[in-house]
């Protein structure tokens, strides 16, 4: 069974005079540990598509299955608890609590999981050591560079277990050694763990990396490259 | 941590924060002061009224209620004060006779009430006593002493043991007239009352009028005014036959004046709560909108709509609880040191004088009435939260984490 399965998927912007096709009938499946890139040039739809699979937009037409489960229909607040309790999220300008601490930031979702204090401070510490920052785990965003802060990110996004993380251009606002660091904790934390990572790209780093590359090209898929299966299928 | 994250989000922009929290406090501390300063001028008012001449209960007949006349005396008036002061909720009984007559002097001449009093006696029922500022109160002069106001001395041109004339219908209904002496001269702070009574023995005005002991009035003071409910049952129903009077009844002007003054406050108090209202909603507004990315993230990641209503909420009445504590503390602060030391209002006294209000005001404010304030406060708050609140969880997570500011 597909990790995440999209059927017809569609979504069509409506508020202007003119709609807007952003997906247009997309069908794809993607299984357990994948490393995978959607790409495309500018309004393409890979945002949009990145949105639709994490349900933070709802399609106009078409089914969404994660984990064997259609969300396609789910109501705001049941769609908000699944993607608790299923999908880690990592943006392109960090997003993280301002007046939080690192640890705060990652404890956070596991406060909103409901995990007792203990266990989510022992667990936020962990996660902030996988990613290299055992040492800055009470300072603040304003205190950390961007690759610190995209890192905080990416703990905070796997703070909650998820089934996948989808991260939308998260190297976009990183210089190349700060991007590639990050790229090597996430390649990592899906080889050792077998976290999917699905992200929406256009960096060159990113798609070097990833195991498959799915091409966007007004809303449609253009293309789906498998670079390398055996990881692709891990 | 939701407490944790809107105490720190209080906090991110301290400018604001702290024009919200004075905004508040100063909002909390005028509007206890003025109402504290309202009750206190109506409450000076009522008991200088009720100190001055009015007491707190008067028994007449219901023939003198209709038309002030002498005649219309209360029967047996001196035996039933006297079952009166035996009460244990009385202080002392002041059993007056009242005249309408007229007060000449060789210059001018003017209508007076003539309250006959028992001096001793009257000293225990009101404070008119206190109020000399001229001469001793019925003490100097052994034959027809009376006790005059300034504005009346003023207008008819006396002094100090100058000789006045008062003519009046006596009992009989024959007019009788008959010197005085002025033994002190008083100066309330109305100067109306000061111009239309005067004050003297009634042991002297029996003599003048060759009448038996007869009263028109039985003053009552009664020793806490919490008793005045009780106490004005107890007589209604134990003198039926007279009319007797509360000073709410008395002087209904000073009831009317606090029911308007109930309304005025109230007015006063939406405005101030209004204005609140307006400032809450704009500051919270304000400060979501400046945080409409991190909304659309904390949704993203999966804080429910309810929590993120919530922590708006809690922002929002911990600012509100905040500025409310700080403003209560500093109104019970201003009207405990004015309730002590009084404000001085002597500036316009002329006109304060004319209304019969006196010119040291002393703020007071129920205890229950802190409460209140609070809890409007508060609600306030919440209502002011509710729009920005609402305005947050209708984001879409999508555009709000695309928003920029």
């Amino acid at each position: 069974m597909a990790l995440i399965e999209l059927i017809k998927v569609t979504k069509i912007y409506d508020d202007n005079a003119l709609p807007v096709r952003a997906v247009d009938e997309v069908d794809l499946k993607i299984e357990p540990g994948e490393f995978t890139a959607i790409v495309g040039p500018s309004g393409s739809g890979k945002t949009t598509l990145l949105n639709v699979i994490g349900g933070l937009d709802k399609p106009t037409s078409g089914t969404i299955i994660i984990n064997g489960t259609d969300i396609s229909t789910y109501k705001t607040d049941a769609m908000i608890n699944f993607r608790l309790q299923n999908i880690g999220f990592v943006f392109q300008a960090y997003n993280l609590i301002p007046v939080f601490t690192a640890k705060e930031n990652v404890e956070f979702i596991m406060l909103l999981q409901g995990v007792p204090k203990e266990e989510r401070e022992k667990k936020a510490i962990e996660l902030l050591e996988s990613v290299d920052l055992g040492d800055k785990i009470n300072n603040k965003p304003t205190e950390l560079s961007g690759g610190q802060q995209q890192r905080v990110a990416v703990a905070r996004a796997l703070a909650s277990k998820p089934s996948f993380v989808l991260a939308d251009e998260p190297t976009a606002n990183l210089d190349s050694v700060t991007a590639n660091n990050l790229l090597d904790i996430m390649e990592k934390l899906n080889k050792d763990n077998q976290m999917t990572f699905v992200f929406s790209t256009h960096d060159a780093r990113v798609i070097k990396r990833a195991h498959r590359v799915v091409t966007l090209r007004d809303g449609a898929i253009e293309s789906d490259e498998i670079k390398d299966k055996a990881m692709a299928n891990a | 941590m939701l407490l944790a994250l809107a105490w720190k989000n209080i906090w991110r922009n301290k400018k604001r924060s702290l024009i919200i929290l004075v905004a508040i406090t100063l909002g909390l501390w005028a509007g206890l002061f003025s109402v504290a300063i309202m009750i206190g001028s109506w409450d000076t008012t009522v008991n200088s009224t009720i100190d001055r001449n009015l007491s707190h209960i008067q028994i007449h007949t219901k023939e003198f209620k209709d038309e002030s006349l002498i005649s219309f005396f209360i029967p047996n008036g001196n035996k039933i004060a006297n079952e009166i002061i035996d009460l244990k909720e009385v202080r002392d009984v002041s059993a007056r006779v009242l005249i309408e007559g007229m007060a000449s002097s060789p210059s001018s001449s003017r209508g007076v009430n003539i309250f006959g009093i028992d001096p001793d006696r009257e000293k225990n029922v009101t404070t008119i006593a206190d109020y000399v500022v001229e001469g001793e109160y019925f003490n100097g002069i052994k034959r027809n002493p009376i006790l005059v106001g300034q504005k009346l001395a003023d207008r008819l041109g006396l002094k100090l043991h100058s000789k006045i004339v008062l003519s009046f219908q006596s009992v009989d209904t024959t007019l009788t007239y008959a010197a005085f002496r002025i033994v002190g001269i008083y100066k309330t702070e109305s100067s109306p009352f000061d111009e239309a009574h005067v004050f003297v023995r009634k042991s002297d005005l029996y003599k003048t009028m060759n009448s038996q002991p007869i009263i028109n009035e039985i003053a009552i003071r009664l020793n806490s005014s919490e008793d005045l409910d009780s106490t004005y049952a107890i007589l209604k129903e134990n003198y039926s036959s007279l009319y007797v009077e509360s000073w709410k009844e008395l002087a209904p002007e000073l009831s009317m004046m606090y029911e308007y003054l109930i309304i005025e406050m109230e007015i006063f108090l939406a405005i101030i709560l209004a204005a609140l209202l307006f400032g809450i909603t704009n500051t919270m507004l304000m400060s979501v909108l400046d945080r409409v990315r991190e909304f659309g993230v904390l949704m993203a990641v999966g804080m429910k709509r309810v929590k993120v209503f919530s922590l708006i909420m809690i922002e929002t009445i911990i600012l509100s609880l905040f500025g409310g504590i700080i403003g209560m503390a500093l109104g019970t602060f201003t009207i405990w040191y004015f309730s002590d030391k009084g404000i001085d209002l002597s500036i316009f006294s002329e006109g304060l004088s004319a209304w019969g209000m006196p010119t040291i005001l002393y703020p007071i404010l129920p205890l229950y009435f802190y409460g209140v304030l609070t809890i409007m406060i508060v609600i306030t708050g919440i209502l002011g939260a509710i729009y920005p609140s609402i305005k947050t969880i209708k984001l879409r997570p999508a555009d709000a984490i695309r928003t920029y500011g």
